[in-house]
Order: structure tokens, then sequence, then C-alpha cells
């Protein structure tokens, strides 16, 4: 679900990454107007822009080396000052990881739109991510478990008497069901391992 | 004392769906040229250049940019509603004019080339908030217009009201003009809540005070469903009659007798009196940049009340409660600047988190 959260602007840090011009003047004084703290930057980000809620970014003259962290992986929203639309530099914009962006020349307006969008689409994307991270750690897990399953299956047993098995294996290890399937798998890949070396594969 | 004339503009619909705000706006901006035009103390008098836009939206962005490009005006006074004043802005940017915009409105903006002279919704919704929970409880109903100031009222309303604990119980809207509203008082009388915030206007607004007034008639009970506005003002008295008794309204003034006209004249007609501080004694000033002229002001250590870097003005917070068609003051608040972002909030000792029980 979408959401626009509007609280703690007022004690928002932001990064404007610019060479000074006073065509910067309308952005600065918007996010001075609607109550955050500002500080420009240029020609680098310094560390402490790390713990920044917002960085503001120049889509034309900008470059990766500019930035304390890996492209598309900003620990705050990002919005980028787009002046020239060529491909390339909006392709380089986007490679940054831009949460939403300005046009310039910059006026008044559009600021606290942006600020909100960024957010919006910053928060989603972390939540899509640690979503994806979840699933495939649930999925491989089932992959583990139904392996585990397997290898007492081969030894004779029922599928009904091959989970039972691995249920009382974790209780007895201390572990969780996915964690003793993890073991076992383990365990019984490197006896393989062990078993297919002595073999001698001839020519 | 030879005063030097100086052409200004009145944008405000003589005929449409919100003329009876208008014309009162229009009501005070003329009273306030007549006084300064009269005011042996100021070196300024003001001739007006009027444009009618009907009320129609597409008209205001044309007849904008007609008297800033053809009729030599700079300052321009007009605009009740949000999407209008919207209208203006570009041309006020592109032509380097100043519109004075004197209507209550739902803040999220800060444009230089508008001075807002009203209140925005730390002035107006949210202390009527402050005072409206403790009394009455926290069990609300919103009920608006279908369009920006009603969704928007409603919005901060419903993030305010979670701050304090409260429950939204309904959150309805009805177009412009339109009276069909036997659905939403239905479920009013269902919910039963502890009060309702209002921001209906103009015909849908007076038939839903009277829908209110029959329920209460009903029950025997005249305190029961408290209704709280903060759009609607004196002008209106007359048209919402009786059924308009006993509601609670919020703003920077309110009149204390009968038959005035309310907040948006009184501050239509500051608007004027600002203008005209600002520009006395400095001859030619009138062509300055609205935050200029603003930063000129605060240089020459005149009494200013707009602020310098988001051009709106503090205000006082009037709570009041209409009675005998007077709006009887209940709570006064010191002036208040204006926090058009609702970002001061931040820096306040509001808990920043709120913990919840899972069970």
């Amino acid at each position: 679900m979408t959401r626009i959260r509007t609280d703690n602007l007022g004690e928002a840090k932001a990064f404007v990454l610019h060479r000074p011009h006073p065509s910067m003047q309308p952005l600065l004084r918007q996010l001075h107007v609607i109550g955050l703290d500002v500080h420009e930057a240029w020609p680098e980000l310094p560390a402490e822009a790390v713990m920044a809620d917002f960085v503001f970014y120049d889509a034309d003259m900008a470059h990766d080396e500019q930035f304390p962290w890996k492209a598309g992986a900003s620990p705050m929203p990002l919005i980028a000052l787009i002046g020239s639309e060529a491909p390339g530099r909006l392709r380089w914009a986007m490679t940054m990881g831009a949460h939403a962006q300005l046009l310039k020349p910059l006026s008044d307006k559009g600021v606290y739109a942006g600020l909100l969008v960024a957010r919006s689409n910053f928060d989603r994307a972390n939540e899509a991510a640690a979503h994806i991270t979840d699933l495939e750690a649930r999925l491989s897990a089932r992959q583990t478990v139904v392996q585990a399953v397997m290898i007492f299956v081969l030894r004779g047993k029922s599928q009904a008497e091959a989970y039972e098995l691995l249920r009382q294996t974790a209780m007895a290890w201390r572990m969780t069901i996915e964690e003793a399937a993890h073991r076992l798998v383990t365990n019984h890949s490197s006896e393989k391992v062990s078993d297919d070396s002595k073999r001698v594969d001839l020519p | 004392m030879m005063k030097r004339n100086i052409e200004i503009g009145l944008l405000h619909s003589l005929s449409g769906d919100y003329v009876a705000l208008s014309t009162v706006a229009r009501a005070g901006i003329l009273r306030g040229v007549a006084e300064v035009n009269t005011d042996p103390a100021l070196d300024v008098r003001f001739s007006v250049v009027e444009r009618d836009p009907e009320g129609r939206l597409d008209r205001y962005a044309p007849l904008c940019r007609d008297m800033l490009q053809h009729a030599g005006v700079r300052h321009i006074f007009g605009c009740i509603t949000s999407s209008s004043r919207k209208e203006a802005i570009p041309e006020l940017e592109r032509f380097h004019g100043a519109l004075w915009y004197s209507a209550p409105y739902e803040g999220f903006e800060a444009n230089e080339h508008v001075a807002y002279m009203h209140s925005c919704p730390n002035q107006h919704l949210l202390p009527l908030l402050d005072f409206a929970v403790p009394r009455f409880g926290n069990r609300v109903c919103l009920v608006g217009s279908n369009y920006i100031w009603g969704w928007e009222i409603a919005q901060i309303a419903r993030e305010k009201i979670s701050t304090m604990a409260g429950q939204i119980l309904s959150d309805r809207y009805l177009p412009i003009g339109d009276t069909g509203l036997d659905q939403i008082v239905a479920e009013i009388r269902a919910l039963k809540p502890d009060f309702i915030i209002n921001s209906l206007i103009g015909e849908s607004a007076y038939s839903f005070l009277a829908h209110l007034a029959e329920m209460r008639a009903e029950a025997g009970n005249a305190e029961m469903l408290p209704v709280l506005s903060c759009n609607f003002t004196e002008g209106e008295i007359p048209a919402a009659g009786a059924a308009a008794e006993g509601m609670y309204a919020a703003g920077p003034f309110f009149e204390g007798s009968a038959g005035g006209h309310g907040s948006i004249a009184e501050m239509s007609r500051l608007a004027v009196h600002e203008l005209a501080g600002y520009l006395n004694a400095n001859p030619g000033a009138e062509m300055l940049p609205l935050t200029d002229l603003i930063a000129l002001a605060a240089k020459q250590g005149r009494a200013l009340r707009l602020d310098r870097e988001n051009q709106h003005a503090s205000q006082p917070v009037v709570i009041a409660q209409l009675n005998g068609g007077i709006f009887e003051e209940i709570l006064r608040l010191p002036e208040l600047a204006a926090d058009p972002y609702w970002t001061r909030r931040d820096r306040s000792s509001l808990p920043r988190s709120h913990l919840r029980v899972v069970s």
C-alpha cells in the first residue's frame, strides 16, 4: 500500500549536491520555508551525508564518485535535479537511484511534493526489498526441508515417517526444522563428496 | 499631504458558486481602500482596477495577466478558492505581480508572489481540535465538500486526531452545491459522534446544518452533535439561518456584534492596510517584488503581519460559538505564526512513536 508520511519533516536534514549557483536559491529557500535543515555540498558529499534524511543531486554534472555509497544503495530518499533530458544523463540519474525528481529551472513548486514522493518511494522500495529477502529465505529453506525429507525417504522411510524423524532430530539438536534440515543436507552432501572423491574416473 | 496614486487590482467574482464569500472580500478591500485614501498619515492613495472572473476558474489567469500586462498593476487583491489562486500564480510569476489572498486555506504552499493574509490549519483547524477533543470526546465524523479544501482538512484532522488517540468514525464528501444529504445524515444518526468537523461550503453546508438541527429538536437536546467549522463566517449566517445556532468556528477574527461580514472581509481590509503600510514614504516601492518589499519594511522597523520567510500572516486564534446570530468568543490564543507545511509540530513535545498493544 502506498503511504504518504508528512511527519518529522521539521527535523529533517537535507543535503543538496550541486555546484553553487543562483538558480539553486528557490530550492534552498523552499526547503528552509518547509522547515528542513539544509546543507549545500560540492563537489563531494561529506561522509556525514550518510546521516541525512534527504539528498538532492544534480543530474546534469554529478557522477558516482561524489557519493559516499554505491549507486542505487543510498540510505535515504534521493531527489534528482534534472536539467538535461538527454537519455544518457537520465539513465545515470536513475542508476543512482532517484526516488523523485525536480526539473530545472527550480522554483518553490514541487519541492514539498518531491520530499513526500521520494520518501514514499524509498519506503516502498525498502519494504519490497525486505519482503523479497524474506521470501527467498523461506523459499530456499523449503527446498532444504524437502531435500532433508528425501534423504530419509531414500533410506526407506515413508514421507510421513521422514517428516516426523526430521522433527525429532530438530528437537534433539535444539534447533528449528529449517536449521536441522540445513545441517542434514550439508552433512549428506559432504558424505557424497567424500564418496565421490574415492572414485577413480577412467578417461 | 500630497498623495501618490497607485493602481491596485481587484479580482473577485461577482457571481458563481462562492459569490457570498467573494462579495464580502470585495467589500473589505473597498473599505480598506477608502480608509487608506482618506488617511492623512499615509502618502499613498489607491485606485482600483477591477476584473470579474464570474466564478469561472478558467477566467482567473487571463484576467490576472491582463491587469499585470496592460493595466500597469503590480498588486492584486483577490481569489477565494485555492484552485483560482493556483491559476493566478503562473501569471504573477511571469509578470512580477503579487497576490494578496485573504481567505482561509488548507496550507502546503508558500509562493513568493503571494501574501497569505488569512489563516492556515495551524491557526484554525489544529487549535479547534485541541479545544474540542477534551471538551466533547474523541469519536469524530468528517463531512466536507468534494474538493481540495474538504479533502485536506479531513486529512489533517485525521492525522491530528490519531495523535490524540481519537477515532474517525466516518469521512464523507458531497459535490459542491449538492444537498442530497440523507445517507450522510442517517450515518451520523447511527454513529452518534462526539463532534462533527463540517467543511461543506455554501448550500450543502446550510442544508446539512438544517438536518442536524432537526435531529437535535427530535431528541430535545440542543447540545448533541456539536458542529465545528474552519470556513463558516458571519457572512453566511443569514443564509444558514437558525440551524447554524450553537456551531463552533475557528478563525482570526469574529465581529462580536450582528451584521458584520466576518473574517474574510476583515482580513481583506487589513491586507490593503498592510500594503499601504509598506509603501508609505517609500516612493517606487510598489514595483519591488513582494519578498523584497517585505524585507524593506522589516528593515525599516515597520509593523509586519507577514512572515519574511513564508509570506503568511501571524494571526490570533479565536474560537467562537454562534449564539443568537452572533459569534461569541470562547477562547482566544495569542498571535501565532503560520506553519503552512505543519512541520513545527515535529519540534514540539509530541511523542515521536506510539506503542501498540499486541495481543
